[in-house]
């Protein structure tokens, strides 16, 4: 099963300043799904509006990518050093 | 054992890089070791699960001795790429038109409405294949494969 990263750790690290950040998407997570909820509604009405034009499914498939894209992006790893700067993201 | 990989952990013992950067350096060797030893039955089995598109750039040894120079290790999961081809089937018609023109400008004959989903899969199996090693005169080095 897909599920999106739990952490992203953004290390930067300038010449003279820097910051060193753990993001906890899992706790993220159920403020998204209550956001959801609370928009449900709205997207219930949308969906008939919108349901001639052809846009529902052009809609659900963006959505279904989007967080295919997410969710793909777990293991992603970028560390980048130079004489001076450093930038370091994880997502696990 | 392997000269590169004697000289990597020579390089540790001698506390010149750290741990961590050994085993950069280690992973960044692992898998010419294993394309040389495998059969090739074992390599298409390696092929089914890699996993990652590394780019690794390593600073020339005058460089990595003091401590300078750009480094790059960026692990991009094949997955990430996979979504991201899809991603492209729902660009709006006019999009990929523009698209298509755009590279067709720079000499690239690639439609990109003749994308397939078996035609993604091929193609990305033919990247598991790919080995970029490219060594500059300053001695830095640029590797791109999948792992």
């Amino acid at each position: 099963m897909k599920r999106p990263p739990m952490l992203v750790h953004v290390k930067i690290r300038g010449e003279r300043r820097g910051f060193n950040l753990w993001i906890p998407i899992f706790l993220l997570l159920p403020l998204a799904l209550a956001v959801f909820i609370i928009v449900a509604p709205l997207i219930l009405i949308a969906i008939p509006i919108f349901w001639p034009s052809g846009w529902r499914k052009r809609a659900l498939h963006i959505f279904g990518a989007v967080f295919e894209i997410i969710c793909s992006m777990r293991g992603i790893k970028v560390d980048m050093q130079s004489d001076h700067d450093y930038v370091y993201i994880s997502a696990v | 054992m392997d000269e590169n990989k004697k000289k990597i952990l020579e390089m540790l013992a001698e506390n010149k890089i750290s741990t961590d950067e050994a085993y950069r350096l280690l992973s960044v060797l692992e898998p010419e070791g294993s394309t040389s030893e495998g059969t090739p039955k074992a390599g298409t089995a390696a092929r089914m699960k890699s996993k990652y598109l590394r780019v690794c750039v390593l600073p020339g040894s005058e460089h990595e001795h003091g401590g300078k120079g750009d480094r790059v290790n960026i692990r991009v999961p094949m997955a990430l790429i996979r979504s991201g081809m899809k991603f492209t089937s729902l660009l709006p018609p006019e999009a990929r038109d523009k698209v298509t023109g755009a590279l067709r400008e720079k000499g690239i004959d690639f439609d990109m409405r003749n994308l397939k989903p078996e035609d993604l899969d091929e193609l990305l199996e033919a990247l598991s294949d790919l080995e970029v090693d490219v060594a500059s005169s300053d001695g830095e080095t640029v590797k791109v494969f999948v792992e």
